[in-house]
């Protein structure tokens, strides 16, 4: 030991052959008042801590915060994201729902968690630690195989070499050793150092190709990594499917859908006409309507007459279409063509299908001797709505959303779809209806009618029945009266405005009146100025 | 500490093995004053509201299914310690032992249950009104048709006859083999029952998952949830361990095996407790967002009156006070290291588990509002009255047998038994 003695005293360790002499060494180093203490065996050994008078750890309370933490973090990030910076509706649920939130918490403080363990363990044991004064000692080796060793370190408060050696030396130990410095080299191998430039070097290189990438031109085709990412198998509204006999990429809804809240006993207010009436006139059709609000209705007429009627029906479809078909074409009377809309109670029948079949080349006679279904239906006459002003509000809103792309704003047919069809020339684009013509008034076109035309369609114009609440429905009903009555009231309509107002609007119109009379005035004024200067500049 | 160096067993006769005098005292009262109370309770609910008969039924089942979860956690308890060849649990295993064997007077106690269903229709099982009644819920008659091969009376009560002769079995099996140990020593007794755990374990959650839909599921018949049975397991094997801890304090505090049960022992069932908490919020949480996200009519029937006005307070009740108040409080182990505070926490999850159950049936009772507070009142009347006598049938039982399995051969390794 002597020629070790200018080298830095470490510490002193002692080998032991059995757990019971390491556990009554480590007690008495225990009870000699030593804290910088360490044991080290080949496997666990219960109970060393106590032995060892090792304080509890701290560890738990790094777990804790870690796990708090991971949660924290979570439940941040996900109402950051899903709330605050991009709130997006995920199955309909709210932007902030916390049972959806909950999963990724717990995996985060689950993962925090671990990691404050892990690593926590790490950092209370001075680790990672490559070597240690004890290793300078072969006999040291046979820790990991059948020797326990006891190390008591020079940094403890009472270490004093001899007495250690000597506390040491009276249990039952063989050995006891002085840990000194490790007088090998500290520097690094040099093939440390390559193969870690090697890793770094090696890791570049993907950044490197990425950056090149991003700054250089190339005539090649993109490279997807991730094919079905950049290109979505799933099929976008009205594109082309092999997968369904129909060719349709959207399913429609299966006959008797009744989407939420749309559940309605009421039959006249989902289909805006007096069933009572229809009943007595027509009454296969009312039954029809009635299935179709209604699947699980049981009809009063038997199934062979149930059938016939449906054929029945289908044909009157058929002329109804082919008659619309015809109007197309010629801008025919409205009523007749909105027959193949209004009498689509099977709605999965389309006009050109039953074209095709019916040929429709002999139809059109038959349409004209039974007056069209459209001019015979029990329309209801009023809305059904109570009307105020949120009802109102929201019948302008959908207006606004679904009607004025074609309709436009005002309701007078131009809309911007329709300027757009102008400018091309588009052929098979019809002219959307102006809102604001007579036959469209409430006393030749029921409210129930409007509201019957706005779900089923008419000429071109699709049914809505599928994208609208049927409570919006009639709200746009109210609103396009209110709209008509916009551009075409007159001040005697008004019976309880007080006089003073009445007047005031009198005036205002007298005056408006004047004013455009002015302009018109000035402007044909101006117009012949113009065109006697040309002329007595052509005469000249 | 090695069990080597741990004293030896007391001997077999020791008075630290017998049921303390002051316990073996209350057997009777607790069993003629628990019957009285649960008698009252069940008479007090029968007379409120409307549909009175059936809530003083849904009263009766839902003390049943609150003591029949205790009892067969407390059989599982024994199961899976044999499966798994524990060491530690040995000081404890007997007190379940001794519970499970329960299951008998449950047994007895149920028969009201099945009686109320054959007494006609328009009982507590709604599924017994027939096809029209799962028509008139919007259930169509095909569907439903098929559910009431299933639900009905008589198969009903042969499965109901088929789970008890299950657990009797396996209660009676695991009990009689120990008590025998007691006087044998015989080591194959124990290579025996570890053999039959395996099989007992998969017999006992079969059963089990089915009489928690047929019991408690079904109480709600257009509804099921696969998960239940777990759910209803989760909330079994919770009350176990909380019941073990209480019963060994309050033994230890009696004078029984006060060297046998440690610490240590009490940590263990402290962690379990902890664990079992967090078992029951993740198995209840899992099957709430499955429905709640899926959002699907028929499913979230059984949650949606579970989180409107009253229910919706008792929902929220059990998620911070079910979940979070135990969970936080049992974590740290200088809690699990005290056994007084092991033991008020058991108390107090056993308290918070009938509210769990009470949660599950008492909203599937038809009426608004059913009870009110009297009702409440009359419901706690009969679940103490039914747990008072079951403890008392326990203390008998107790008293003729040892409280400690005296000739385990493990017996030494679990007082011995430390954790680090």
């Amino acid at each position: 030991m002597s020629e070790n003695n200018e080298k830095k005293v470490h510490g002193v360790v002692a080998e032991y052959t059995s757990v019971d002499t390491l556990l009554s060494a480590c007690r008495r180093v225990r009870d000699a008042g030593y804290v910088k203490t360490d044991a080290f065996t080949p496997f666990p050994v219960h109970g060393i801590d106590k032995a060892l008078g090792i304080k509890p750890t701290v560890l738990p309370w790094i777990v804790l915060g870690a796990g708090l933490t991971g949660t924290a973090t979570a439940l941040v990030m996900q109402i950051w994201m899903n709330t605050i910076d991009y709130p997006y509706i995920i199955s309909g649920k709210p932007f902030l729902s916390l049972p959806a939130f909950m999963p990724v918490a717990f995996e985060l403080t689950v993962l925090f968690a671990s990691f404050g363990a892990f690593f926590g363990m790490w950092a209370l044991n001075g680790l990672p630690k490559f070597s240690n004064p004890v290793f300078t000692d072969p006999r040291f080796d046979r820790v990991t195989d059948d020797r326990f060793f006891l190390y008591v370190d020079s940094k403890d408060d009472q270490f004093d070499q001899g007495g250690v050696e000597k506390l040491l030396g009276d249990t039952e130990t063989d050995y006891v050793q002085t840990v000194v410095d490790d007088d090998s080299s500290d520097k690094v191998p040099k093939p440390f150092f390559m193969m870690w430039g090697l890793v770094v070097g090696l890791s570049v290189i993907p950044l490197l190709i990425v950056l090149k990438m991003r700054v250089s031109n190339s005539s090649q085709p993109r490279f997807h990594v991730f094919y079905d990412m950049d290109f979505s198998p799933a099929k976008d509204a009205q594109q082309y499917s092999t997968l369904f006999r129909d060719g349709r990429a959207m399913r429609p809804d299966v006959p008797g859908t009744v989407a939420r809240g749309e559940e309605q006993a009421d039959l006249n207010y989902m289909t805006g006409i007096n069933m009572e009436a229809l009943t007595a006139i027509d009454r296969p059709r009312a039954e029809r309507l009635v299935r179709r609000f209604n699947p699980y209705f049981q009809g009063e007429t038997d199934s062979a007459e149930d059938a016939k009627a449906d054929v029945a029906e289908d044909a009157g479809q058929g002329d109804a279409s082919g008659q619309g078909d015809a109007d197309q074409k010629t801008q025919g009377s409205e009523p007749e063509s909105a027959a193949a809309a209004a009498g689509d109670d099977t709605s999965e029948t389309t006009g050109s299908e039953s074209t095709d079949t019916d040929g429709g080349a002999s139809q059109p006679a038959v349409a004209e001797e039974k007056p069209s279904v459209m001019d015979t239906t029990p329309w209801l006459d009023s809305n059904p709505l109570v009307l105020n002003e949120k009802v109102l509000a929201d019948g302008r809103r959908n207006f606004g959303i679904y009607c004025s792309v074609c309709h436009g704003m005002n309701g007078s047919g131009n809309g911007l779809v329709n300027v757009r069809a102008q400018k091309i020339i588009s052929p098979d684009w019809i002219q959307p209806s102006s809102l604001h013509q007579e036959t469209l008034y409430a006393d030749k076109y029921p409210d129930g009618k409007l509201f019957s035309t706005i779900s089923n369609g008419i000429r071109k114009m699709p049914g809505y029945s599928g994208q609208i609440k049927t409570r919006d429905r009639w709200a746009i009903v109210a609103y396009v009266r209110a709209l008509q009555l916009s551009q075409n009231a007159s001040i005697e309509q008004f019976k309880d405005i007080d006089e003073s107002e009445r007047a005031k609007v009198l005036k205002e119109q007298a005056d408006t009146k004047k004013a455009l009379k002015e302009k018109a005035d000035a402007e044909a004024k101006a117009a012949k100025e113009k065109a006697d200067a040309e002329a007595a500049k052509a005469s000249t | 500490m090695s069990e080597h160096n741990a004293p030896a067993p007391k001997s077999a006769d020791d008075p630290a093995f017998v049921l303390p005098a002051s316990l073996a005292a209350l057997r009777l009262p607790l069993c003629v004053v628990g019957f009285i109370l649960m008698l009252a309770g069940w008479l007090v609910a029968s007379k409120i509201g409307e549909f009175g008969d059936n809530f003083g039924m849904a009263v009766y089942l839902t003390a049943a299914v609150y003591c029949i979860t205790i009892v067969l956690g407390c059989l599982f308890f024994v199961l899976i310690q044999h499966l798994v060849r524990a060491g530690w649990s040995i000081v404890v295993r007997r007190i379940a032992e001794l519970v499970m064997v329960m299951i008998i007077p449950m047994a007895i106690l149920f028969v009201p249950v099945i009686a109320s269903l054959w007494s006609g229709e328009g009982t507590l099982y709604r599924w017994d009104r027939g096809l029209e009644y799962g028509v008139e819920h919007g259930l169509p008659k095909e569907v439903w048709s098929e559910k009431l091969r299933w639900l009905n009376q008589e198969w009903f009560t042969v499965r109901t006859v088929g789970y008890f002769a299950v657990w009797i079995g396996l209660a009676l099996f695991f009990f009689k083999n120990s008590v025998l140990q007691d006087k044998t020593g015989d080591k194959a007794i124990t290579d025996k029952m570890q053999y039959w755990s395996g099989p007992a374990v998969m017999l006992f959650s079969l059963t089990t998952t089915f009489a928690a839909f047929d019991w408690v599921m079904s109480l709600a018949p257009m509804w099921f949830s696969t998960m239940f049975g777990v759910y209803l397991f989760a909330g079994s094997i919770l009350g176990a361990h909380c019941l073990l801890a209480v019963s060994s304090y309050v033994l230890q505090k009696k004078g029984a095996m006060r060297d046998e049960v440690t610490v240590e022992h009490y940590h263990d069932l402290g962690k379990l407790i902890f664990g079992f908490v967090f078992f029951w919020t993740y198995i209840s949480f899992s099957q709430y967002l499955l429905i709640w996200y899926g959002n699907i009519p028929e499913e979230t029937e059984w949650f949606y009156v579970r989180q409107i006005g009253s229910w919706g307070t008792v929902a929220l009740v059990l998620i911070f006070f079910h979940w979070m108040l135990p969970f936080a409080g049992t974590m740290s182990r200088h809690v699990r290291r005290k056994p007084g505070l092991v033991c008020a926490w058991g108390a107090y999850l056993l308290v918070m588990h009938y509210v769990d159950v009470y949660f599950m049936i008492m909203p599937s009772v038809e009426g608004e509002s059913p009870g009110g507070v009297m009702g409440v009142v009359a419901s706690i009347m009969c679940v103490v009255g039914m747990a008072a006598l079951l403890s008392g049938l326990c203390l008998i039982l107790a008293q003729q047998n040892k409280v400690v399995a005296v000739h385990d051969p493990r017996l030494r390794e679990s007082i011995a038994f430390e954790n680090f």
